[in-house]
């Protein structure tokens, strides 16, 4: 196997309040390696977008954040404000779900993208803005030239997404993180965004972090699959491993919950209860008191994320009683 | 089937205002001339895009905004001509579950007092509606003693169970659910949808359930009618409609939406649509799909389909149709175009 | 369409020797009803809004000491007088211009007049009208605010061209020109001042009423068949006394500081009563050598519109359910 590009070790992202320090991401290790599309999903507050921003070092100055994150051999919990900087944009990009919020209403797209090319590369403004036109025909912007010189609210929201991803890619980073990148758009829309997503990603080889809660999307985008809950990594494997062979309580229990577009279940397979909060979270497995198969010891001992084949690893005291029976082996 | 619904050529538009003097420029056509009937005890799905007026249509079945023209008639009451009167009388029968779980509870009652206004507003006396509010609760799958919370100490699951026990206080016949899960998270959606499920049949409830999830909307429905920009493009039997599709819109949506099954992810061809969804201030000509329909030809740019029934009361509306054991790919192919498909 | 594969449902997805007792729960599912409620800490009796409210307002220590401090200077305008023997227009041209001292608590003026007496019935001037102008003001732009809001059209128009023209309009030469043509008793001063004063609270309420009617509780309301009354009073106002709760605050101090500026400037109260800015423009020729004089009734003032802050804040909290009010 590669190198991994970016290593991230039991890393911890503590918000300090009145009440106490919520504790959004605890123990999350794991690796993205070059080209390759890692899905982060769960349900909300589960702490994805938490762990993308330690990733970027977008958090308060007062936010408790434990563990190291390394990428591409540098030490991003250690670098100065400065240094971050050039990693921002350059090595890492990050697009969100709201476009409209994350673009600058006052200045054009076009601007925006020489912006961001300029921020790293002391290239001329025509040479730049050539480029920026060029980067928006990359994404299926129809007539570049003209929408370059539209304001972002002159775009639809899928335009705006697409203008996202190329201020995304104009400096080709390594690593590209989407948060929710098509949460905000219809499904035709989705379906049109997420393919120039998986392109690009193709033609310039980085690797991605695709966070989302929609398994569907995973299904069809991600080489790779983390679940997480509650704050921690309850399973991770490759998309197959998680789909058909999951050695998780949790996982299946999400699985079993969706409704099939194909109708082949009639009753849904609920999971009771609801999440647990993450300031005093109750000891034990977070996902204990709506787990169908807990055990007593499940409640006292949270449970170690246990390796089950090479690349697959699942957090559950009886992983070794989840053994796949249906589908493929 | 007799029906307990009949919706007839319903129409809402909205004024578009600008200036300083709010004066009015132009009107949106949020809904267009829809029809349809919804029979006792049955799910009729409306599924579409943002803004292609699904809450509209929604809202204006209850008459909580007024329709500019067409009927909604409730068994043989005409709901768009109801007075005031009357109308508070219908609503009895007709109720609603709102899409945010957030917003639809207001947050300076206690749960209890809310599950309890629509039957004091009816006049039912404070005593018995306390008693009946336990047992919405518990039937919702609450507890009784949840009544003397605030709505902000529920989470968003437990808000819509609080939503749901409302709109069954008194006890009505039909109950239009504005995207009740959409806001909700997967492993808690399933929980609201079997909810739903159960008092249907045990309240021998109508629903008119809203959605754009596809999925969520197969689940839930017997009827399912696709909108596209304040149109109806096509109604019919759920399995009907899903294995085949009529309409290209259909088609095209179905075949966008991302399935939480790699395999059949792979496998599977993907129509990618060209364009978005066109603004509904300034609708196309003809067909509202013709846009971005990669059947379009001249006809569609200059009339527009009426609604008609392509067999067993498969509604289409669409000048060229796609017949059963066709696929939207075999007709574009037929025509020596190419739509582009998604590289999964 | 697609055909389904073979992705394993719940009944495939095997469980290989479930060893343990197996615990779970949903409210409906496992726990008997007690146990949830236990559980839940639902077994706390009901409280009324106004409890809670009326608790989390004891819990709020600022906004407590702005509602005690408001009535100990109340109290203390009040009931000064009983303890002294002067009255507040009683001349004394003998001692003028004394200093503090055992008989003339804040000492004299140019006149011999006693100085604390006349701040305790300058006080008291300055918070009759202050209390009369933020009721006024309040309830009748609280009125307009929600009505031009809830029903929005033309009504709405109309309101909201009276409160930008209002609001163009210059407070303060109003004020004097009305103070010189038809004179300045407290009452036509309050009822002028409440006039200029409702616009803001009717704007910041027509704005709150305007968000609160188009969320999706008050079409619940509709939709179970509630008359407007209903709406206004039981869904939309609730929504908005946290709102007022402040502003009648802020309007109060606003109304003590329009007044005193008025009187400064000779237009408010006239001699010999007293309010607390006709005091300090009293005093304000002999700043330099008894500063005194005009720090004793500024101090008020900016006490006051201090306390009536703290106060407002406190409301804002207390009336707010979301609000644990940890202060
Ligand atoms: N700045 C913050 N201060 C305090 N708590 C925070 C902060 N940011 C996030 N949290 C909390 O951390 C938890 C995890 O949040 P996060 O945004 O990572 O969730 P998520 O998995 O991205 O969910 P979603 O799907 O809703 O975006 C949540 O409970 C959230 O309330
Ligand atoms: N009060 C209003 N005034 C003017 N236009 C409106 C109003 N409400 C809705 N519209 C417009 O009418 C159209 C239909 O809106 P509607 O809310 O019914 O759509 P929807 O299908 O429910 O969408 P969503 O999925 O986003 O909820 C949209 O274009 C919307 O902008
Ligand atoms: S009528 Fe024409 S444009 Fe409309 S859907 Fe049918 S083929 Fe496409
Ligand atoms: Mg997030
Ligand atoms: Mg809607």
């Amino acid at each position: 196997m590669t190198e991994p590009l970016l290593r991230v070790d039991s890393l911890g992202v503590g918000f300090p309040s009145k009440a106490g320090v919520v504790q959004a991401v605890t123990d999350v290790s794991f690796e993205v390696h070059p080209g390759e599309v890692l899905a982060v999903v769960g349900e909300s507050g589960s702490g994805k977008s938490v762990t993308a921003l330690a990733i970027m070092r977008l958090h308060a100055k007062s936010t408790i954040i434990t563990g190291s994150i390394d990428f591409d051999g540098i030490d991003i919990l250690g670098l100065d404000d400065d240094q971050m900087r050039s990693v921002r944009g350059r090595d890492i990009a990050m697009i969100f779900q709201d476009p409209m919020t994350a673009l600058n209403p006052v200045f054009t797209v076009g601007n925006q993208i020489v912006e961001a090319i300029q921020a790293h590369h002391k290239v001329p403004d025509d040479v730049a803005w050539k480029r920026a036109v060029e980067l928006l025909e990359m994404v299926g912007v129809p007539e570049p030239k003209r929408r370059a010189e539209q304001y972002p609210h002159e775009f639809s929201g899928g335009m705006r997404q697409r203008a996202m991803i190329a201020m995304a890619i104009s400096n080709e980073p390594k690593l590209l993180i989407a948060d929710e990148p098509t949460t905000a758009l219809d499904v035709t829309v989705q379906a049109q965004v997420m393919e120039v997503l998986r392109e690009v990603q193709r033609e310039t080889g980085s690797a991605m972090i695709l966070i989302t809660h929609d398994l569907g999307l995973v299904a069809g985008s991600a080489d790779r699959v983390q679940v997480m809950y509650a704050s921690r990594v309850m399973e991770r494997g490759s998309i197959d491993e998680i789909f058909y062979e999951s050695r998780n309580p949790y996982t299946r229990a999400l699985l079993d919950s969706i409704p099939d577009l194909g109708g082949v279940r009639e009753r849904l397979e609920p999971i009771p209860g609801n999440p647990p909060s993450l300031l005093n979270p109750p000891p034990g497995c977070g996902f204990a008191p709506r787990c169908s198969m807990a055990v007593s010891a499940c409640s006292t001992v949270v449970p170690e994320l246990v390796p089950v084949t090479d690349g697959h690893a699942s957090r559950c005291i009886r992983v070794d009683d989840l053994v796949p029976v249906g589908g493929a082996a | 089937m007799t029906a307990l619904l009949r919706v007839d050529n319903l129409v809402k538009e909205y004024p578009i205002r600008a200036g300083v003097f709010r004066r009015q420029i132009g009107t949106v056509q949020a809904v267009s001339d829809v029809s349809f009937e919804l029979g006792h005890q049955e799910t009729l799905g409306v599924v579409g895009e943002s803004g292609c007026g699904k809450t509209t249509l929604g809202r204006s079945l209850l008459r909580l905004i007024e329709p500019t023209s067409g009927t909604v008639m409730y068994e043989d009451q005409d709901v768009t001509a109801a007075s005031k009167k009357e109308m508070r009388s219908l609503r009895r029968n007709m109720q609603m579950v709102f899409q945010d779980p957030y917003a639809s509870l207001n947050p300076r009652l206690p749960i209890r007092d809310i599950v309890a206004e629509p039957m004091r507003i009816h006049g039912v006396s404070k005593k018995e509606a306390g008693e009946r509010v336990g047992d919405l609760l518990r039937r919702v799958g609450l507890l009784p003693e949840h009544g003397n919370r605030y709505p902000h100490e529920f989470s968003g699951g437990q808000r819509q169970r609080i939503g749901i026990a409302r709109s069954l206080a008194l006890r009505p016949k039909v109950i239009v659910l504005d995207e009740p899960v959409s806001a909700l998270d997967v492993s808690i959606q399933a929980q609201v949808l079997n909810l739903l499920d159960d008092i249907q049949h045990e309240f021998q409830l109508s629903f008119i359930f809203i959605a754009h999830d596809l999925a969520v909307v197969r689940h839930a429905s017997d009827r399912i009618a696709v909108m596209y920009l304040g149109r109806v493009a096509e109604l019919a039997d759920r399995d009907a409609l899903y294995e085949q599709p009529a309409h290209p819109y259909t088609h095209s949506l179905l075949s966008a939406v991302p399935i939480a099954d790699p395999r059949r992810e792979r496998a599977r061809k993907r129509i990618l649509l060209q364009g978005d969804v066109p603004s509904p201030a300034n609708p196309p000509s003809g067909c509202r799909f013709h846009t971005r329909c990669p059947l379009a030809q001249d006809r569609c740019v200059a009339e527009t389909p009426e609604l008609r029934d392509v067999g067993s009361g498969h509604q289409v509306a669409c000048h060229f149709p796609i017949a059963p054991g066709e696929t939207l790919l075999d007709r574009v192919g037929a025509m020596g175009r190419t739509v582009e498909i998604a590289s999964t | 369409m697609d055909q389904p594969t073979d992705r394993p449902t719940g009944v495939e997805h095997g469980i290989a020797g479930s060893g343990g007792e197996v615990r779970s729960f949903a409210y409906s599912d496992v726990l008997t009803s007690d146990e949830a409620v236990a559980l839940e800490g639902l077994s706390e009796k009901p409280k009324s809004f106004g409890r809670l409210a009326w608790e989390r307002f004891l819990r709020h220590r600022l906004a407590l000491i702005g509602a005690i401090g408001l009535v100990l200077i109340a109290l203390l305008f009040i009931v000064a007088p009983w303890f002294s023997d002067y009255a507040f227009d009683e001349r004394n041209v003998r001692d003028r211009l004394l200093g503090p001292s055992w008989d003339h608590w804040f000492g004299t003026d140019e006149i011999g007049r006693d100085l604390f007496v006349r701040t305790a019935q300058g006080g008291r001037y300055s918070l009759r009208i202050g209390l009369t102008v933020a009721v006024l003001a309040t309830v009748f732009g609280a009125l307009m605010g929600a009505i031009a809001g809830y029903f929005g059209g033309w009504i709405d128009n109309v309101v909201s061209q009276l409160v930008n023209l209002i609001l163009v309009v210059p407070a303060l030469i109003v004020l004097s020109v009305w103070a010189l043509k038809f004179g300045s008793s407290a009452n036509q001063l309050s009822i002028v001042l409440a006039a200029l004063l409702w616009t803001r609270i009717a704007r910041v309420v027509r704005g709150v009423v305007f968000q609160i009617k188009e969320q999706e509780f008050v079409m619940a309301a509709r939709a179970a068949g509630a008359s407007h009354g209903r709406i206004i009073v039981r869904h939309v106002m609730p929504n908005f006394v946290g709102v007022i709760a402040v502003e009648i605050t802020l309007l109060l101090g606003t109304a003590i500081v329009l007044e005193s500026t008025l009187s400064f400037l000779g237009l408010g109260v006239k001699p010999p009563n007293a309010s607390l800015g006709t005091l300090v423009a009293d005093a304000k020729g002999s700043i330099d050598n008894d500063p005194i004089r005009v720090l004793t009734p500024g101090f008020f003032i900016v006490l006051i519109v201090l306390f009536v802050n703290f106060l407002g804040d406190g409301l804002r909290d207390a009336l707010d359910p979301k609000s644990k009010a940890e202060h």
